[in-house]
């Protein structure tokens, strides 16, 4: 898979069909994956695939990488999942389908933070992600390298993640309320969360704004919660569950319930799962006469 | 802390007041040109500042003054609803409400019955307590 | 000669000692499934086999944030109220060479022009115990940056380890001595005969970096349009973890925050890593992408802070190593840097 992804990108480049291609290579020591830009085609053989390619690099189609748009027409090496997030993308205008060309790598899974790493991929240390993941074989890509998965999700999710959401459920009010002042205390502010995820291309963030300061700056825990419930909200609808913030927190924040959370209600509300059709409005952008809830009386 | 649409619930809550209708005092209103226009946001900042509940109330939906605000408004708050259940917000402290323009009692009524279930939790101390 | 030995069961009494003369114990303490950095409780479990906190110590000298004055309105006019930065006796136990040496540097800074008190008086009431590592991984780098898991600067009492079960204790400073004198009755004056140091862990040197040659590469400012910049450091993302985990980094912001009448002026750590950091009032941003903002930190450490100061902006702790999201590894573009002339 490797040789045909680095073949793949070479021709890329070598016809000058893209300028750049965005995808993995391994640190100094080969111990870990990190983001690079092969602009020459000779560079080409930095290029890696393995479990170890957990992050998403639809980020850096964003608007917030002005320099990375400056090299011109990118090529993408984008597992299933990351692709889910470029389709968000073009839904919302933020980038045209014939500006990006979409490496689609057939995926077996990566793992939940590369530090688990132990030269084996095993169920336990992959996000609950890829146990449930219906996109191990990329659609909407350009091209797509490797072997067909025969992979089926399981038909109600599993894993961690879910799991913990009944739990919360189950949970009176005051509980949640605990559970959530304590994960968010630790919250140091850091913008991990945002910067990380692809859908976060604003390019003066609500936080930064302050006249009038809608969000405390501090890092105390009501400036934590009023950042963190607002990052929700405006996820609500838009995210793909990539599991980028929950794996960049450096604080260990469960991010994922949340988000989670929401795309089930999302989910049940409009009937509506992000990332699959780039034809499709967000749920948040339109609406229906025919909307249902029981709540406002 | 209620934040109320120019068109329909501030139309219907001035009714009540050249009514000369009472209901309790403790209501305070924010009037905005159109539920749309309310962010989620505003109501962390109410909580924030120190108010124990917080009610949105918009025209009946087919009635907005700009035709689709409260569609919009509606699907928000389906989010924004689940989500603060989910932190653990008693939902006794935060009501959605259509109100139109010539629905004063149910407004009165409106602000009497979550007063008086606000009243019975007390204040909010767990969020003043944060810091 | 050891000043005296700690049994590891003893440490209760040392942090009861403490709290007895009123003083705070901040320690290792295992939270979220990471070993931090927290000021203990009783009831908190000290965390000994760690390789590194994840925060900084730094965080108790210099909060994340801290209110430095009050303002309330008036029909009068505006009343402003400073506030004292409530500096306590301090123990900081469990700190390693690397980011003990990094409290000079903090220093520097905050002493630079303006005395800011409310660091400098927290620090003078600190005494930093520094344990001597036995354990790392490899993103430590401590030796590639002239420091090593012995290095004594910056802590005031060192602890070594042995397999009997407790710690050598060695006084640095006078400061240490006086600590270890005032609650002589936690540690035993004379280590057991079979208390033996254990062997430290020596993170391997990397054999491309060469510090000097960073500096003077630096210091020509001929570099800074150099596209080799951008190339290494492309995929950073512009959030403030290494910043904010980074033992040196001190920058912060002033903001107030409160209600319309009332409120708190706060200083709060900022990044120079976000992209407001530089932004001008006009819009204009001297430092407009992402890599200008990263060779700002990198220069911060290799030249800003050994040329004003004389004192190591980088001490090898490798906590932006671990931290960051998209592995840009600091070392990498040391690396890079000590290749050019």
């Amino acid at each position: 898979m490797e040789e045909q992804l680095r073949n793949k990108a070479k021709e890329l480049l070598e016809t000058g069909c893209v300028k750049v291609v965005i995808g993995y290579g391994w640190n100094r020591t080969k111990t870990r994956t990190a983001p690079v830009f092969i602009t020459r085609p000779e560079d080409a053989d930095r290029l890696v695939w393995n479990p170890l390619c957990v992050n998403n690099l639809s980020v850096y189609l964003t608007r917030k990488f002005k320099d990375i748009q400056a090299l011109g027409k990118p090529a993408i090496v984008a597992k299933g999942c990351d692709i889910r997030n470029i389709v968000v993308l073009i839904t919302e205008a933020q980038v045209r389908r014939e500006d990006v060309v979409i490496i689609g790598m057939t995926c077996g899974g990566v793992v939940y933070r590369q530090e688990l790493w132990k030269g084996e991929l095993k169920p336990e240390i992959m996000p609950t992600k890829c146990a449930n993941c219906g996109v191990r074989n990329p659609r909407v890509a350009d091209f797509v390298i490797g072997e067909r998965s025969s992979f089926t999700p399981p038909e109600a999710p599993t894993g961690m993640v879910f799991d913990k959401i009944k739990a919360i459920d189950a949970m009176t009010p005051a509980e949640r309320w605990n559970f959530w002042i304590g994960e968010f205390s630790r919250c140091i502010k850091c913008y991990a969360c945002r910067q990380v995820c692809p859908l976060c291309y604003c390019e003066r963030c609500i936080t930064e704004k302050n006249m009038p300061q809608w969000i405390e700056t501090s890092a105390h825990p009501r400036g934590n919660l009023s950042w963190n419930l607002t990052r929700a909200m405006h996820l609500v609808g838009r995210c793909t569950f990539c599991g980028e913030c929950e794996r960049a927190c450096p604080v260990n924040i469960p991010l994922n319930l949340m988000n989670q959370k929401m795309i089930q209600v999302v989910d049940e509300a409009f009937a509506f799962k992000s990332g699959y059709d780039e034809k499709t409005h967000p749920p948040m952008i339109v609406f229906s006469p025919d909307d249902k809830e029981g709540f406002i009386k | 802390m209620a934040f109320v649409c120019n068109w329909c619930t501030y139309a219907g809550a001035d009714l009540a007041g050249t009514s000369r209708m009472e209901y309790r005092p403790n209501v305070r209103i924010i009037k905005l040109p159109c539920t749309g226009r309310i962010d989620p946001l505003f109501i962390i900042k109410a909580f924030e500042n120190g108010a124990d509940g917080v009610l949105v109330s918009g025209c009946h939906p087919g009635d907005c003054h700009y035709t689709t605000g409260n569609y919009h408004a509606r699907r928000r708050w389906i989010g924004f609803k689940n989500l603060m259940e989910f932190t653990g917000i008693d939902m006794r402290r935060l009501h959605f409400s259509w109100v139109s323009a010539s629905e004063a009692i149910k407004w009165v009524d409106l602000i009497n019955n979550v007063t008086g279930e606000i009243k019975k939790i007390g204040p909010f101390m767990e969020y003043k307590g944060l810091k | 000669m050891a000043d005296g030995f700690l049994k590891k069961d003893d440490l209760n009494r040392l942090r009861a000692s403490v709290a007895a003369k009123g003083g705070r114990f901040v320690a290792p303490v295992t939270v979220a499934r990471q070993t931090v950095f927290k000021e203990t409780a009783p009831s908190d479990e000290v965390a000994l086999g760690y390789i590194l906190a994840r925060n900084s110590y730094k965080e108790f000298l210099f909060p994340q944030t801290e209110a430095i004055a009050e303002f309330s309105i008036h029909r009068q006019g505006v009343e402003l109220r400073g506030k004292d930065a409530d500096a306590r006796d301090t123990v900081i136990f469990g700190a390693r060479p690397c980011e003990a040496a990094s409290l000079a540097s903090l220093r520097a800074v905050f002493t630079w022009g303006f005395i800011d008190e409310s660091y400098t008086k927290r620090e003078d009431k600190t005494v930093v115990i520094t344990v001597a590592c036995t354990s790392g991984d490899d993103a430590c780098f401590c030796t590639t940056v002239g420091l090593s898991p012995e290095s004594a600067a910056g802590s005031d009492v060192m602890f070594h380890e042995t397999d009997a079960d407790g710690w050598l204790v060695y006084a640095v400073t006078e400061k240490g001595r006086a600590f270890i004198e005032a609650h002589a009755d936690a540690w035993s004056a004379a280590a057991p005969e079979d208390a033996v140091a254990r062997t430290l862990f020596m993170p391997p040197v990397i054999a491309g970096v060469d510090i000097k040659k960073i500096g003077e590469r630096l210091k020509k400012k001929d570099h800074y349009d150099e596209p080799l910049w951008a190339e290494l450091t492309r995929k950073c993302i512009g959030c403030g973890a290494c910043t904010y985990v980074c033992p040196t980094c001190h920058c912060f912001d002033i903001t107030d925050e409160g209600a319309a009448f009332e409120g708190e002026r706060r200083k709060n750590w900022d990044s120079c890593q976000y992209d407001s950091f530089t932004l001008h009032a006009s819009g204009h941003n001297p430092r407009d992408a992402q890599w200008k903002r990263w060779r700002n930190r990198f220069m911060c450490k290799f030249n800003f802070y050994p040329e004003k100061f004389g004192s190591k902006g980088c001490v090898g702790c490798g906590r932006c190593v671990r931290v960051c999201p998209v592995r840009l590894d600091i070392t990498e573009v040391m690396e890079e840097m000590s290749k050019r002339p």
